[in-house]
C-alpha cells in the first residue's frame, strides 16, 4: 500500500508542475460550453410573434368580428394584426415579410347572415411552420363558431345587422332583442349546462418542469473537460517510457499494479478537481440543488478515471507514442460529439442519440442529464456504478498487464 | 550470489543470448566484455526480469528470478545503460521513490536516502530537480537510485557510455565501494580498460556465446608475449599466405595472421616493432603498400582479437 501512496505523491507531484495542461483541459471546455450557453440561453424571453395581414373587401360587423378575433387574448401575444390593401398584402407575403395574409371577401357578412357557402383566402408563408399553422386553425374555429352561432341566433343577428345599417336602435328593440336571445339561452341551458356529455376530468401526473436548453449542455462540457484531461493524462506512460523510469519498475520488488492504482488515483485527483470547477460553475449558474453536487462530482471522477484508465490501455496497445497519440486524438472527437458534449443527446436523432448513449462518455453524460435535470434527489443506480467500476478496473487491469508484457521495455 | 545456468534468449529465429553461464560471487566484480550487440544488454535485462528467458536458470540471492521475481528483485540493484529518473521531481524524492519500490519504510529509508545523497555527493542539491543537473550528476543520481536499498547484487549495463572522465573516476570508485561493502557486482562493459581496472573476474562475449571466462590475469595468461600488429594499406588479395612464410623464412618464426580484411591485415609477432622494416620492404615488393601502422602490446581487446577475429568497438 505504501508503494501505491509513493506513486500517487509522485504523479501528483510531477503534474502539478505542469499547470498550464489543466488550464487548457479546463479552458477549451469552458469556451466552448460558454459561447454554446451564450448562443442557447441568451435571449430577452419575448416570445416569437408572428404578422397576419388582413384584406378586408367586406367591411361588415362580421368581418370586423374576425379580424378582432386574431388580437384578443393570448394570441394577441403571438399574432399581430395589419390591415393591408390587395397589393400591399400581396407584396409583403410574397417578400416573406409576414406568417400569413387573410383575405376577406365582399358579401361576406351576408353570406353568413344568408348561409351561403362563402370563401375566406389564406396565404401562408412557407418559410414558417408553426405561426402560421396557428393561424389557419384560428381561421377554421372561428367560422365553426359563427356556423354555431348563426343556427341558434340567426333571426337576431340578421335584425341586429339590419338595425345597424339604418339608425340608433331605440331601446324597445334592443329590450326586446336581449329578451329573446335570453329566452333562447335558457332554453338551450339545460343541455348545455351541466354538458349532456358526461365529463371526468383526470389530472394528471406531475410532470417534471422541461429543462432549460442551457441544462442540457452542462454534463456534455464537464465530461468534454473530463475527456480532454484523461487523454492527455493517459499519456504519461509513454512519457515514463521514455524516461526509462518503467524499465527500472519493473526490475523492483514493486507491484505494479500498485504503480497503476496509484497514478490513477493522482488521475482521479485532478480529474476531481477538473469536475468539480466546472460543477460549482454550473450548478452556480442554473442554480441547482447542492444536494446533488457531491454525487454528481464523485460520479464524473469515478468515470474520469474509468475514461483514463481505457485511454491509457488503448495507448499502450500501440507499438509508437506517435500511433498512440493519433489513435487517442482521433478517438476523442467522435466520442465528444457522439457523446453529448457539442450537442445534448436530447437534441440529437433517436437512432444517433442512442447510439451516443453507449459510448463511454455518453453513457456517463446520460446519466448525469438525468440526474440533474430531475425534481428529485439523486437516485442511486447500482448498475450505472457497476458499469463504470467493471470499465475503471477492466481498463487498470489491462494498463498493469502491458506493462507486465513488454511495454516497459524500451 | 548471481549465478546464471545456460541462459537462452531468443526473438524468434535469432537468439540474443545462446546458452551462456556464468557465476559471481558476494565481494566480487563480474565484467561482462563484449562489442555493442554482443548479447550483454540482452543477459542483464534477463537478470533484472526486464526479459524472460527462453530457457535457462537465473538465480539471485539464491531465489530465483522467473519462479520467486520479488524476492530475487528485492536483492537485486539497477543502473541502467541510460539515465532512469524523474527529472520533474527533486533528487531526494527519486531516491525515497526509488526506496519505496524495494520497500524500504519510515526512518530506514529516511537514514539510508540521506547516506546515498552523502554518498554520491549531492546532498547540497538534494532539493534540485534532475533537468538543472549536469549530465555526470544526473549519472550519479541514477547510481544512487539502484542502491538505494541496498542490494547484495548489483548490475550495471555500460553505465559509463557518453560519461565525462570526471564523473567516470567517481562512478568507478562508487562500484568499487559497492563490492568493498560486499555486494556481488554484475558490470557490462565495451570498454577493456573499464573490465581490467574493475572486474575480478571476466566473461567475455560476442554474438550470444560466452566464449571465455576467467579472472583477469586467467584469461591474460591465455595471451602470448606477442605484439598485435595492424597494418592499413592496400595489399593483393593473393600472396598473403606466401608473404607470411617469406617471412618467418627470415627469422619471424612466431609470426601469425590472425585477420584479413579488405584493406586491414593483423599479424601478431613477437618485438614486432624490430621487423618493421624487412615487412613493409616484404609488402612492397609483393605490390603492396603500407598507408597506416598500429602497433599494441598484448591485452583483454587483444585476446577479443584473437578470439573473435575482430576489434572489440567494431
Amino acid at each position: 500500500m505504501s508503494f501505491l501512496v509513493a506513486s500517487f505523491k509522485k504523479d501528483l507531484s510531477r503534474w502539478w508542475q505542469d499547470p498550464l495542461a489543466v488550464l487548457l483541459w479546463l479552458g477549451i471546455p469552458f469556451l466552448i460550453g460558454g459561447l454554446i450557453t451564450a448562443m442557447v440561453d441568451g435571449g430577452d424571453g419575448a416570445s416569437p410573434t408572428g404578422i397576419l395581414l388582413i384584406h378586408d373587401q367586406d367591411e361588415s360587423l362580421f368581418s370586423g368580428l374576425i379580424a378582432g378575433a386574431y388580437s384578443q387574448g393570448q394570441l394577441g401575444e403571438l399574432i399581430s394584426v395589419e390591415q393591408v390593401t390587395l397589393d400591399e398584402g400581396t407584396a409583403r407575403i410574397n417578400a416573406g415579410e409576414a406568417s400569413g395574409f387573410l383575405i376577406i371577401p365582399d358579401g361576406f357578412g351576408e353570406a353568413f347572415l344568408e348561409e351561403k357557402p362563402v370563401t375566406l383566402t389564406l396565404k401562408t408563408n412557407p418559410s414558417q411552420t408553426i405561426l402560421p399553422g396557428i393561424m389557419q386553425d384560428v381561421t377554421e374555429i372561428l367560422l365553426d363558431a359563427g356556423f354555431y352561432a348563426q343556427a341558434l341566433f340567426g333571426p337576431e343577428i340578421e335584425q341586429i345587422n339590419s338595425s345597424v345599417s339604418d339608425t340608433v336602435p331605440n331601446d324597445i328593440f334592443v329590450a326586446d332583442i336581449a329578451v329573446r336571445i335570453q329566452g333562447k339561452i335558457e332554453t338551450v341551458s339545460p343541455l348545455l349546462f351541466p354538458p349532456a356529455l358526461d365529463l371526468k376530468v383526470v389530472e394528471p401526473p406531475p410532470s417534471e418542469p422541461r429543462p432549460n436548453i442551457a441544462l442540457l449542455f452542462l454534463p456534455g462540457i464537464v465530461l468534454m473537460a473530463i475527456l480532454f484531461s484523461a487523454q492527455g493524462l493517459s499519456a504519461d506512460f509513454w512519457k515514463e517510457r521514455a524516461t526509462g523510469t518503467l524499465r527500472r519498475l519493473v526490475s523492483t520488488s514493486g507491484l505494479l499494479s500498485r504503480f497503476v492504482y496509484g497514478k490513477a488515483l493522482a488521475a482521479a485527483v485532478v480529474i476531481g478537481l477538473l469536475a468539480g470547477i466546472t460543477l460549482t460553475l454550473g450548478f452556480l449558474y442554473h442554480g441547482l440543488a447542492w444536494g446533488k453536487f457531491v454525487p454528481s462530482l464523485i460520479w464524473v471522477t469515478v468515470s474520469g478515471v474509468g475514461l483514463f484508465a481505457w485511454f491509457a490501455a488503448l495507448q499502450m496497445l500501440f507499438p509508437t507514442q506517435k500511433a498512440a497519440n493519433l489513435l487517442t486524438s482521433i478517438l476523442l472527437f467522435p466520442l465528444l460529439m457522439m457523446g453529448g458534449s457539442f450537442f445534448p443527446l436530447e437534441a440529437l436523432p433517436d437512432g444517433i442519440a442512442a447510439i451516443g448513449r453507449m459510448s463511454p462518455n455518453g453513457f456517463v453524460v446520460d446519466r448525469l442529464t438525468k440526474e440533474l435535470t430531475s425534481a428529485t434527489d439523486w437516485t442511486f443506480d447500482a448498475k450505472s456504478w457497476a458499469i463504470v467500476l467493471a470499465m475503471t478496473i477492466s481498463g487498470l487491469g489491462i494498463c498493469t498487464w502491458r506493462l507486465q508484457t513488454g511495454f516497459a521495455r524500451r | 550470489m548471481l549465478a546464471v545456468r545456460n541462459l537462452i534468449k531468443q526473438y524468434g529465429d535469432f537468439t540474443a543470448v545462446d546458452n551462456v553461464s556464468f557465476e559471481a560471487s558476494k565481494g566480487c566484480v563480474f565484467g561482462l566484455l563484449g562489442p555493442n550487440g554482443a548479447g550483454k544488454s540482452t543477459t542483464i535485462n534477463c537478470i533484472s526480469g526486464l526479459l524472460s528467458p527462453t530457457s535457462g536458470h537465473i538465480s539471485v540471492a539464491g531465489a530465483d528470478i522467473v519462479k520467486e521475481g520479488k524476492k530475487a528483485k528485492r536483492s537485486l540493484g539497477v543502473v541502467p545503460q541510460e539515465l532512469a529518473l524523474y527529472e520533474d521531481l527533486p533528487a531526494v524524492e527519486n531516491l525515497k521513490y526509488w526506496g519505496k519500490a524495494y520497500g524500504l519504510r519510515g526512518s530506514e529509508l529516511q537514514s539510508r536516502v540521506q547516506e546515498v545523497l552523502d554518498y554520491i555527493g549531492l546532498a547540497d542539491r538534494a532539493r534540485d530537480l534532475p533537468k538543472t543537473f549536469s549530465g555526470g550528476m544526473k549519472r550519479r543520481l541514477n547510481f544512487g537510485c539502484g542502491i538505494v536499498h541496498g542490494p547484495s547484487v548489483l548490475l550495471l549495463d555500460e553505465p559509463t557510455v557518453g560519461v565525462d572522465p570526471q564523473s567516470r573516476q567517481r562512478l568507478f570508485e562508487m562500484v568499487e565501494a559497492e563490492r568493498d561493502a560486499g555486494a556481488c557486482v554484475l558490470y557490462t562493459t565495451h570498454y577493456m580498460e573499464e573490465a581490467e581496472r574493475l572486474c575480478d573476474d571476466l566473461g567475455i562475449i560476442d554474438h550470444g556465446k560466452l566464449i571465455a571466462t576467467g579472472t583477469v590475469n586467467e584469461l591474460k595468461s591465455q595471451l602470448s608475449t606477442r605484439d598485435v600488429l595492424q597494418l592499413n594499406g592496400d595489399f593483393p588479395d593473393t600472396g598473403i599466405t606466401e608473404l607470411i612464410s617469406t617471412l618467418s623464412e627470415r627469422g619471424m618464426h612466431d609470426l601469425e595472421l590472425i585477420s584479413q580484411d579488405e584493406g586491414v591485415l593483423t599479424l601478431t609477432l613477437s618485438k614486432a616493432s624490430q621487423h618493421l622494416p624487412e615487412i613493409f620492404a616484404a609488402i612492397t615488393k609483393m605490390g603492396g603498400s603500407v598507408a597506416e601502422t598500429s602497433l599494441r602490446s598484448p591485452n583483454l581487446e587483444t585476446l577479443f582479437l584473437l578470439l573473435t577475429g575482430k576489434e572489440l568497438r567494431e
